[in-house]
């Protein structure tokens, strides 16, 4: 099984439609089927049998929710690189907020509004969240400051009468000059 | 390179004395390069450069086909659009019949259809990215599995897909979904083998 990439534009609707319908079966699967097994009647049979009827009344339902979303959401996001001719998260941050807008537009211009802003804070939040860690694993790769090196280089050359512990912890270069003035002293 | 100035004849007298010296070579050299002339400024005969065959460059470890997880998404994902196309169009007939037999005008009769459409349109889409999302499972599960990625594996997929999506609906119903999901699969597979057989490419399973 290969490392799993995402499609260009415009396949990447059809990818993110899938992958958000299996993301909301699976998921609300799990969280359905817990429900079902808490609501149903005394006895472990009865119990399974109300968590495996409320999976299968619900689960559809809310993969076809993610499904619509993630398909919205992507054709805003395909279209907004293709407009703006950049890939950057505020594409993000506006499909989903565009996306929010469109999913509510039947219940009126005040919901299209407060879901409008509900989606652009989640997909904020997530997109804070994933550059967040990009710093994070980037810290790692970090290279030395040169210019503190080069004044810590400097503040062993200009001391006089080092120990002889310090040999070790000064940089190669000025390992002989150090050495020579130890040798005087 | 000399040898190709002496494969070039020359105008002058020399030249009947040279190509009468080089004529074995001539004949040695033509039956495994063109008697094209090549520059005599090139250091290099690159003739020996053309090849035939296109060159691809794979990443290490990795086969160079898309296994059944990478197909995973996007056919769940066209079964659910499809669905919901299939679906609306029913919903847009049926809200039509609906609304002229009630005799609905202006804004009720917007609403109504619109809620035909999304109900009917919501309801086979969900429908059909269940069935898929069974048979991609199961797929997945088999490839993880058994370490191959093959017809059975369809055929497998396809029966398991029935039996599963007709499950908590007695014995006889879930014996028939189930031979459902055989057929349609076999039949599937036929149709992979009958144009592999006619294209002689590399089989692709889904």
């Amino acid at each position: 099984m290969e490392e799993y990439s995402r499609e260009p534009c415009p396949f990447r609707i059809v990818d993110d439609c899938g992958g958000a319908f299996t993301m909301g079966c699976f998921g609300g699967g799990l969280f359905q089927g817990l429900k079902g097994f808490r609501n149903a009647p005394q006895g472990l049979k009865r119990r399974f049998a109300g968590g495996l009827a409320a999976v299968k009344s619900r689960s559809p339902t809310i993969g076809g929710n993610f499904a619509a979303w993630g398909c919205v959401f992507s054709i805003v996001d395909c279209s907004l690189v293709h407009l703006r001719k950049k890939e950057d998260p505020w594409n993000s941050i506006m499909s989903g907020a565009i996306a929010g807008g469109i999913l509510s537009s039947r219940n009126g211009v005040a919901a299209m509004f407060g879901s409008a802003i509900i989606g652009g804070v989640l997909l904020s939040m997530i997109e804070g969240v994933g550059i967040l860690f990009t710093r994070i694993s980037a810290e790692q790769f970090r290279n030395s400051d040169p210019q503190n090196d080069l004044g810590r280089a400097g503040a062993f050359a200009s001391g006089s009468g080092m120990g002889s512990g310090d040999i070790n912890s000064s940089p190669g270069f000025e390992f002989p000059v150090v050495q020579q003035a130890n040798a005087t002293s | 390179m000399s040898d190709n100035f002496s494969r070039t004849p020359y105008s002058d007298g020399h030249a009947a004395t040279h190509e009468e010296a080089s004529k074995p070579h001539y004949t040695t050299t033509t039956s495994s390069f063109s008697r094209t002339p090549v520059s005599p400024y090139l250091n290099y005969d690159s003739r020996y450069l053309q090849q035939a065959q296109p060159e691809f460059i794979f990443p290490e470890g990795a086969n160079k086909q898309r296994g059944r997880f990478e197909l995973a998404f996007s056919q769940i994902g066209t079964s659910v659009m499809i669905g919901g196309g299939i679906g609306g169009l029913a919903g847009v007939y049926n809200g039509l019949k609906v609304t002229k037999a009630l005799e609905q005008k202006g804004k009720v009769r917007r609403t109504q259809l619109l809620n035909h459409i999304m109900k009917q349109g919501s309801g086979t889409a969900n429908t059909l990215g269940t069935l898929t999302v069974l048979y991609s499972a199961c797929g997945v599960l088999l490839q993880f599995f058994r370490g191959e990625d093959d017809h059975i594996n369809t055929v497998i997929a396809g029966s398991a897909t029935g039996l599963l999506y007709k499950s908590t609906a007695g014995l006889r119903t879930c014996a028939f979904g189930g031979a459902i999901g055989l057929g349609i699969s076999s039949l599937y597979c036929l149709y992979l083998i009958a144009q592999e057989n006619s294209s002689n490419s590399s089989p692709k399973y889904l």
